[in-house]
């Protein structure tokens, strides 16, 4: 019962937050609105006792991204007749949301019709950095090496993208 | 619980959906992008702790690393787009598409 009190409470934060995100018209305010996103989507995290992904969504996402992001913004010192002029923006947004609302139904629909909640007992070192390490190292080792070449190649892409042509 | 948090997914996809569509300010539409992420992330959690399995928190965990790389190659890409057009609009950033 009181798990599902503080699931409403952080859904409720989590949709009005990423609502408030895709509507404002500097990209701070809604830079500062997904960092509270993020972390109420942490918070959902834990609740079903993933500490570890807990752990790395506050680290990474809410701390190494989003600062990132503030940081690109601030840095490009961005002026008002920088930003697109979305005159028709709020038209977009509820025309938008007319045609995909109607997928939205149809999958809604379909999960609530299902019968998905095995709900299998969690042991007790459940989603601990042990339990997902093992994982991790034991089934998903070719997955784990591939990203480790993924992120030179971005940190590569990203040294060679911003160079300064000469 | 598990289809509360599927239709919390479902539901922060559909924003992420709408908010790159009609959008026009490339970081707004980057950070949709990073909702979609978020939300299949929530999705793959959610089964994870039901079925007792951390093999999609692994998952999960591969989903991040490689948005960590997707954010860095967006960064270097406003700051080159920026440096040569001076907006944000994304309807100017057609360099690949069109002779000047």
């Amino acid at each position: 019962m009181q798990n599902e009190i503080i699931f409403t409470i952080l859904a409720l934060i989590t949709i009005v937050s990423s609502i408030v995100m895709i509507s404002a018209h500097r990209p701070i305010d809604s830079a500062l609105s997904f960092i509270v996103t993020l972390v109420s989507i942490a918070a959902l995290f834990a609740l079903v006792n993933a500490t570890f992904l807990f752990v790395v969504q506050i680290i990474i996402y809410a701390g190494a991204i989003l600062s990132l992001i503030l940081f690109i913004i601030m840095f490009l010192n961005i002026k008002d007749s920088n930003l697109p002029d979305e005159k028709h923006k709020n038209r977009w947004l509820m025309g938008t949301s007319i045609i995909v609302a109607p997928f939205s139904y149809i999958l809604i629909d379909l999960i609530m019709r299902s019968d998905i909640a095995v709900n299998g007992v969690a042991s007790e070192n459940f989603g601990t950095i042990k339990d997902v390490g093992l994982t991790l190292f034991s089934k998903w080792i070719l997955p784990f090496e591939l990203v480790s070449i993924l992120l030179l190649v971005a940190l590569v892409g990203s040294v060679t993208l911003s160079k300064k042509e000469d | 619980m598990l289809k509360a948090y599927m239709v919390l997914s479902i539901i922060l996809f559909s924003i992420g959906v709408v908010g790159l569509i009609s959008r026009r300010n490339i970081i707004v539409m980057y950070m949709s992008v990073e909702l979609l992420l978020n939300a299949v992330n929530l999705s793959l959690i959610a089964i994870s702790a039901d079925l007792a399995d951390s093999s999609a928190q692994v998952i999960s965990l591969v989903i991040i690393a490689i948005a960590a790389s997707e954010a860095a190659l967006f960064m270097s890409l406003f700051v080159v787009l920026f440096r040569n057009r001076a907006s944000l609009d994304a309807n100017l950033f057609d360099m690949l598409g069109s002779k000047k």
